[in-house]
């Protein structure tokens, strides 16, 4: 090699950045969409159906419409043209329920739309509402998903007196001969209840109808930006090119952003109907019971198994308790259980079948994890219960069933292929660093002193980086510009559209390390659609793995590029672009990023067959799926007198492939977990016989706590994936997945000397209480 | 998440707001009860008079071998106050346990013996301390004790244009003990049940006993019974246990999503037990 | 919501039968009832002022008495909405002589629903025994 004074910079992917754009959300200056206001911008307020289920016999808005600051009021009557909210999961035979934006002649869920009132400013719209009145006839409704299935349920929509809105089956191997030649069969019926979202952050949009340049700006707060704008401009024939979404800063999503709501359909209608910006805000019990839910899956599992612990075939029937009508991807969610419902372990044998039920309720759609936090659930409970059954270890019988290294890409019962992995690593690592011996050493000690300890595990597995465009419904891909500017500043434009998860950051040390720039330097741009070619959007664990892919081929194709200037300023065939600079590998001459930049944009003279400037933009499409996994481990205490479970330690150990932040992958875990202690112990989605929402609130919907959490002990092993050239699997859902499991079985281990082989979440502490007085009451009768 | 539109008042002085509840205002102290609910539309009074600027109305002090505490000392003045740690643990003790920091730092202990909120933490040590309240409206002053104070589900004893303008506590000199011990509904913080002990000894011998009881019944209560059953006693496991299996005696419990009434009875013995036992090992 | 209970008043059945439908003692009874106007056989159209705690509401709504078996049962029900959403009550009232007077028992279902259902788990139960006691209260009066 040639002699170079270059010193080589340090990398910035792999280091603890902090995250860059936290200033200004720790400052409160970051823009949200209530943040947004213009000039002679009106407000709209909803008014909500109180009832589950009612028919509509009339709606006066003479009152409203009469109250001083009130422009306008709308009812399903005046918006029945404008278009219904989509849904873009197809499946055979699926009865597809038109949503209508505002109600017409029925409701059918609690907070269903039923008119919108836009005033001179948001008190005079609430007021407006209150003055709507509507005559209802309510009727009978049906909250619970296998109630709904009975005969003679109320039926959700008149046209489908079953309430079945679909059926789905699918099966690989031979799971009848499975069962035959079982030596153990073990079958639970599982729920994974009902959870609300609850990002930091409500819904809201604001609609700008530029008649003049027949334009419309829509701010949403969503994950999709590039997705509203098509999906709303096509509802409402608008032109897709003169129609704008901006995702502004947006506080959190989980999925319940990941939609196209009702609201921004209507409110781009509204738009320009009044040739007004128009603002509408959710409140937070509008979100409890307008935006998505997410799980809602009674399972009905059977295991069969060898008695040397080999898990030989599986059979699910999932219900899932859809709500009332679809959201964006509600039908689709539950399939995503059936694939990954093999778990980590070999199993060759699957028989899945879904029913699909409607309910008076809030549509389910993808919430955090979105199917596999379910999946998870199911299987690695059952795992546990076959261990139990066999008297085995429960880490024992998940090391016999996982998929071998050597078996990479390992094709699934489900149809998958699990790109790479090495299983037992992330097991092995968690019970090492929770001294698994010796907390059973501990357990047995701790029972004969009557109390409740458990230890917990779980290995989980993921379907992330969606997708390949062949297995989504939106296309798969993602897209990123980047641009070096005259000044050799670099802004990178991303199709993802971030909201907590980091790619600020993470986009721009990927950026910094190819491009070897400082990383202020680079500005990581998102969520505007007249401002980024084309996106998906945030879900599903995708953005870095689909999205930052997209990037690193583009800065392969801008790397190019400059080389070509390079060679033309060093005037010299054979160059090297590395760390910022173009070297001469004879002499030894370089020129900076900035040096070529400026070459590139003035144009003096062009390398050949090469244009100005210094852009590339590259769509890159993903050929599989990324399978991130790893293992959580929990020690809980149950506390005999009251039921309480706490949480002593809690070890969790992802496999994400390669890691670009250890402080993000942290972070992301944290959230996770958080999020999945929240559903195994606090949070349920509570409706009452007649479709009322009665966790409705935070009063009453238990939100996990920063007080409420244990100390998370992480650990990482790293497999990268062969899907894509960075090596990384998507991280964003991998606590919420492991935490539920974990949790549970520790419970269940907790009390198992108690003859206890299946808890149903949440762990409240009464439900513990009774279980265990009961016992105890038997006990001493015995 | 939109109130009601509403007047609002902030009189630097009490009679000048004594004189606009006479009129039918209704009052803000710490807005954390009256505030949400406003928002939800659930409450829409049409009048606010904020006692928040009123001057010499958020003290804590003694006086004449009491301490008088005023309505719009906070939750955070109440938790932090020296004179209370020192001379009235318990009602410090109550505040810490009264939501998070924020709600401790808006909240007041006006606001929160006036709400009556069968679940709300002071209502307990207010019984077992048998405080004082008093009631001043524009032409009326009274003094009730906390027993006659707290009548039912969010019903006081204030008549209409009366504030509770300060609570009294006694000093509890040595050889009493004392805890506050709560079973915390996860989601909003209230007590599902909460235990405020109050014991003092004379030599070996157990002299006073006060059980105050929030979160089980429609309202806060002292359990005479177990009381009783520890008045005269040393102090024994077996006599704290039979105190504690009486706490809940004879009480309609409440009954909710969080827990059931048979749930709740259970757990007021679990943490009376838990509250007598911490009280009697802080005898001084 | 289920509710159950039983109140004593210090009349013989027959009395407290008619006491207990009896219009104007209902509408003095009954907490927060602004008006109770007649508009069929045993059945009342009823304007309510609810306040409790910082709470208030106003709720139009209606009476209705069937299941009529003199002086043992009848059936009570109850029904209001308002901004702030509905609340439907429906009930068995049984009237047993018991020293000197009627022990009266009620059972029956209470439905909330608006947003006061969302808000309000932690206290409609506490509320309508509340209330309940309160009515009888007036009643026994
Ligand atoms: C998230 C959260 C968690 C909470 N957790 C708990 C908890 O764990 N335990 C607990 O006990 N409480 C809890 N609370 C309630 C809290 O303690 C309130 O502060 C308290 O109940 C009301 O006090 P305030 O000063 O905020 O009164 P406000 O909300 O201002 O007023 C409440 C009511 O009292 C009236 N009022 C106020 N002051 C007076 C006065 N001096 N005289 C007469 N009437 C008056 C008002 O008109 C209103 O009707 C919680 C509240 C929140 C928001």
């Amino acid at each position: 090699m040639a002699t170079t004074t270059i010193t080589k910079t340090e990398k910035l992917v792999g280091k603890r950045i902090r995250r860059r754009e936290d200033p200004r959300l720790i400052t409160g200056t970051a823009t949200y969409v209530d943040d947004i206001k213009m000039p002679g911008m009106l407000y709209a307020a909803i008014l909500r159906s109180p009832h589950a289920a009612a028919k509509i016999r009339s709606i006066d808005v003479s009152k409203a419409a009469a109250l001083k600051g009130v422009t306008a009021v709308f009812t399903g009557k005046d918006t029945e043209q404008a278009g219904a909210v989509p849904c873009g999961a197809s499946l055979p035979g699926l009865r597809v329920p038109h949503h209508h934006l505002l109600a017409i002649d029925r409701v059918y869920l609690v907070g269903h739309p039923v008119a919108v009132v836009v005033a001179t400013d948001r008190y005079i719209a609430r007021d407006g509402a209150d003055l709507i009145e509507v005559d209802y006839e309510p009727e009978t409704a049906v909250a619970d998903p296998e109630k709904a299935l009975e005969p003679g349920a109320h039926a959700v929509h008149p046209q489908w007196p079953d309430n079945v809105a679909f059926t789905f089956h699918q099966e690989g191997g031979d799971t009848e001969k499975a069962f035959k030649e079982a030596d153990v069969i073990v079958k639970q019926r599982i729920v994974s209840q009902r959870l609300v979202p609850n990002p930091m952050e409500t819904r809201g949009v604001v609609a700008d109808w530029r008649a003049a340049e027949r334009s419309m700006n829509l701010y949403s707060s969503t994950q999709v930006p590039h997705l509203v704008r098509s999906l709303v401009a096509q509802i409402l024939g608008m032109d897709e090119n003169r129609f704008r979404v901006v995702a502004p800063e947006v506080g959190g999503g989980f999925g319940a952003k990941l939609q196209i709501y009702a609201e921004e359909i209507l409110l781009a209608y509204i738009s320009k109907k009044l040739q007004k910006p128009v603002k509408w805000i959710e409140s937070r019990r509008e979100n409890f019971l307008c935006t998505i839910h997410g799980r809602g899956h009674v399972d009905y599992y059977e295991l069969a198994a060898k008695r040397d612990g080999t898990i030989t075939g599986i059979k699910l029937k999932i219900i899932q308790d859809l709500g009332a009508y679809f959201t964006l991807l509600t039908p689709a969610i539950p399939t995503l259980s059936v694939l990954m419902m093999p778990g980590l372990y070999r199993t060759p044998n699957i028989s899945a079948d879904i029913v699909g039920a409607f309910t008076n309720c809030t549509p389910t759609d993808a919430y955090r994890g979105a199917g596999r936090p379910e999946a998870t659930h199911g299987i690695e409970r059952m795992v546990d219960m076959v261990a139990a059954e066999l008297k085995m270890d429960p880490a024992e019988i998940r090391l016999k069933n996982f998929v071998r290294n050597e078996e990479f890409p390992f094709p699934t019962a489900t149809g998958l292929v699990y790109d790479s992995g090495d299983y037992s690593a992330p097991l092995k690592k968690a019970m090492e660093m929770a001294s698994y011996d010796a907390l059973r050493k501990e357990q047995v000690e701790a029972r004969k002193q009557g109390k409740f300890m458990g230890i917990g595990l779980c290995a989980y597995g993921e379907i992330c980086a969606f997708g390949p465009s062949p297995a989504t419904p939106a296309g798969g891909w993602e897209s990123a510009t980047v641009k070096i500017e005259p000044s050799g500043k670099v802004t990178v434009l991303t199709g993802v559209s971030p909201h907590g998860q980091g790619e600020e950051t993470t986009f721009a040390q990927i950026a910094g390390d190819e491009l070897g720039v400082d990383i202020d330097d680079i500005l990581v741009s998102h969520g505007d659609t007249s401002l980024v070619q084309y996106g998906i959007g945030t879900f599903g664990s995708r953005s870095t793995a689909v999205g930052g892919t997209a990037l690193y081929f583009a800065l392969q194709d801008l790397k190019a590029k400059i080389k070509k200037f390079g060679a033309m300023l060093l005037e010299s065939e054979d160059v090297t672009f590395s760390d910022g600079k173009c070297v001469c590998n004879k002499t030894g001459k370089s020129c900076s990023v900035k040096e070529v930049a400026a070459a590139a944009y003035r144009a003096m003279k062009l390398p050949p067959n090469t244009e100005p400037g210094l852009v590339a933009t590259h769509f890159w499409e993903p050929p599989n799926f990324t399978f991130p996994f790893g293992a959580h481990l929990v020690v809980t205490e149950v506390d005999r007198d009251t039921g309480g479970v706490s949480i002593r330690r809690y070890v969790a150990v992802d496999d994400c492939g390669n890691i670009l932040n250890p402080l993000i992958v942290d972070g992301q875990v944290h959230g996770g977990v958080a999020q999945g202690i929240g559903q195994a112990l606090w949070e349920q989605a509570v409706y009452d016989d007649s479709g009322q929402l009665v966790t409705g609130e935070f009063m009453d919907y238990t939100m996990p706590r920063a007080h409420m959490m244990p100390w998370i002990e992480s650990g990482h092993t790293i497999t990268p994936t062969p899907v894509n050239p960075l090596g990384v699997k998507g991280v964003g859902e991998a606590g919420t997945i492991g935490a539920s499991p974990a949790v549970v079985n520790s419970v269940v281990d907790a009390l198992s000397p108690l003859g206890v082989r299946h808890l149903d979440m949440p762990l409240t502490p009464e439900k513990l209480w009774k279980l265990i007085a009961s016992k105890d009451q038997a006990g001493s009768n015995a | 998440m939109i109130p009601q539109r509403f007047e609002y008042s902030a009189p630097k002085t009490l009679d000048e707001a004594l004189g606009l509840l006479a009129e039918g205002a209704k009052p803000l102290a710490g807005g954390m009860s009256l505030i949400p609910m406003m928002k939800l539309r659930l409450a829409a009074p049409e009048h606010l008079v904020d006692l928040g600027r009123i001057k010499d109305l958020s003290y804590i002090r003694e006086q004449g071998g009491s301490i008088h505490i005023g309505a719009t000392a906070t939750h955070h003045d109440v938790e932090s106050s020296a004179l209370l740690r020192g001379k009235c643990p318990l009602l410090a003790e109550t505040a810490s346990h009264i939501g998070d920091v924020q709600v401790r730092n808006m909240g007041t202990i006006g606001g929160s013996v006036a709400h009556a909120d069968p679940s709300a933490d002071y209502p307990a040590a207010l019984q077992a301390l048998e405080a004082k309240l008093v009631l001043k409206g524009v032409k009326s002053e009274r003094t009730v004790s906390a027993e006659e104070f707290f009548v039912d589900t969010f019903t006081t004893a204030l008549e209409p244009g009366e504030i509770v303008r300060e609570v009294i506590v006694p000093v509890d000199g040595d050889g009493t003990g004392t805890s506050y011990q709560k079973v915390l509904q996860p989601a909003s913080g209230f007590a599902i049940v909460g235990i405020a002990a109050r014991v003092r000894k004379s030599g070996e011998k157990i002299t006073l006993v006060r059980i105050g009881v929030t979160g089980l019944a429609n309202r806060a209560f002292r359990a005479t019974a177990a009381e009783k059953s520890l008045e005269g006693k040393t102090g024994s496991a077996a006599e704290v246990q039979a105190a504690a299996a009486v706490v809940a005696q004879g009480v309609e419990a409440n009954s909710d999503l969080h827990a059931s009434a048979d749930y709740r009875k259970h757990l007021a013995v679990v943490y009376a037990v838990k509250a007598l036992n911490a009280a009697l090992s802080r005898i001084a | 919501m289920k509710i159950s209970g039983s109140y004593f008043l210090p009349l013989p059945p027959e009395e407290a039968y008619k006491k207990l439908q009896d219009p104007d003692v209902l509408a003095g009874a009954m907490p927060g009832c602004e008006s109770l106007e007649k508009i069929g056989d045993d059945e009342y159209r009823m304007k309510m002022k609810m306040a409790l705690a910082s709470l208030s509401g106003n709720f139009d709504g209606k009476v209705r008495i069937t299941e009529q078996t003199p002086p043992e049962s009848f059936k009570l029900m109850v029904e209001g909405s308002g901004k702030v959403g509905f609340m439907k009550g429906e009930g068995v009232l049984k009237f047993t002589p018991k020293d000197a007077g009627t022990e009266v028992s009620y059972e029956g279902d209470v439905q909330v629903g608006g947003t006061i259902a969302a808000v309000g788990q932690r206290l409609i139960d506490g509320t309508a025994k509340m209330m309940i006691k309160r009515f009888f209260e007036k009643v026994a009066a």
